[in-house]
């Protein structure tokens, strides 16, 4: 019996979470400042959804992923994010295994009082070409993309805030497509409603707000008209938390668009992540 | 004179049988900077948990404290405090052994 190579990862990344330390709370659809301390193994079991309609055009993609952090030391962390992909494009159907996302990110900065914390980290990540670009819709874009950027955050007892920018430079990739650079702006608040006890189910609401900027495709070098633009998103976020149990989601709105000729816009996305230490 | 030493010893043994009988374990009340939140806190917990000697932790997230209860006969040091502290990503704010209440069993 051949097993299968995603069973084999989901299994052996599990497996390496048997030290896992806990996390804080971070924004759901932006980066967070905090990393795991030295030693330490998160893995995050995930599902994401996205629709996009309009300009003839009508998409829509499920994807499940699984991510595992190391914290190399208590300020740096390594991590990889695997996913597996339903896409849905305009009456075609395809899924497997997407772009697999290698990562890293070091706090250079934290400062911590009496039930609050400060922090700041830049991070640094490259897609990989692993998806499958050769079918209708493609799963992966064949393309080996980096992004990096900074994030910093405030964390207390009641509030919480964070602030991020981030920079994709995207490659060419299957077809000779090459998709235009993205650059990311996040604002995000946060609150505790009910302060309860260490051993009591924990609850943080958060609103993120989510820019979002591309520039224009290229196709084998020349640029296309209906690609590029800008969106904003406003994304409810709720956290619940019970000891070394989290659960959290959200959906991003489009709240206003600025993209360029006639072209899909964003309906709505939607995350959903189990974290379980052990 | 007999009866008198019988009579201070015997008084003697009352007072100090107690201490005997419900020793109090050493405790220490650690002050974690940047602690906020419970999900957080766990990864302090499993820290101490791994740590020789460590028989019981109580975290008051509210007040920011970790009280910290040894073993018979286990200590732990201010500069072992801080780096479990720093393992789990937080600042040791303040060490200091407390009086634990007289008990004779573990909490």
């Amino acid at each position: 019996m051949k097993a299968n190579p995603i069973a084999v990862l989901l299994v052996g990344l599990l497996a390496v979470a048997a030290a896992m330390p806990a996390r804080a709370h971070g924004p759901l659809f932006s980066p967070a400042p905090e990393t795991i301390f030295k030693g330490g193994t998160e893995v995050t079991l995930g599902f994401h959804t996205a629709k996009t309609t309009g300009g003839g055009d009508r998409e829509k993609e499920y994807e499940a992923f699984v991510e595992a952090e190391y914290g190399l030391t208590a300020d740096w962390e390594i991590g990889i994010e695997v996913p597996y992909t339903w896409k849905k494009s305009n009456g075609l159907d395809a899924n497997g295994v997407g772009d697999i996302v290698l990562d890293t990110k070091y706090q250079f900065w934290r400062r911590d009082l009496p039930g609050a914390q400060y922090k700041a980290a830049a991070f640094f990540k490259t897609k990989l070409p692993t998806g499958d670009d050769g079918g209708q819709p493609r799963i992966g874009s064949g393309s080996t993309d980096v992004i990096g950027g900074l994030a910093t955050g405030y964390e207390s007892r009641r509030w919480y805030w964070f602030v991020s920018g981030l920079y994709r430079v995207n490659t060419e990739g299957a077809g000779g497509l090459e998709k235009g650079d993205r650059q990311f702006l996040n604002v995000v608040g946060g609150v505790r409603p009910v302060l309860t006890e260490y051993e009591e189910p924990d609850t943080v609401v958060m609103l993120e707000l989510n820019w979002e900027r591309a520039g224009r495709d290229d196709l084998n070098g020349a640029g296309l008209a209906d690609t590029g633009g800008w969106e904003l998103f406003l994304s409810p976020v709720v956290w619940w938390t019970y000891r070394q149990v989290a659960i959290r989601g959200g959906v991003q709105f489009p709240i206003a668009e600025g993209l360029n000729g006639n072209q899909a816009t964003s309906d709505y996305r939607a995350r959903l992540e189990f974290i379980y230490h052990f | 004179m007999n009866r008198i030493v019988r009579t201070t010893a015997f008084a003697l043994s009352l007072l100090l049988l107690p201490l005997v009988a419900f020793a109090a374990p050493t405790q220490y009340q650690l002050q974690v900077d940047g602690l906020a939140c419970p999900f957080c806190a766990y990864g302090i917990e499993k820290e101490l948990n791994r740590t020789d000697g460590v028989e019981n932790i109580r975290i008051d997230i509210n007040a920011g404290t970790v009280t910290v209860t040894m073993a018979e006969g286990g200590t732990m040091t201010e500069a072992q405090a801080s780096r479990i502290v720093e393992d789990a990503g937080f600042t040791l704010g303040g060490f200091e052994e407390v009086r634990a209440q007289a008990s004779n069993k573990p909490e």
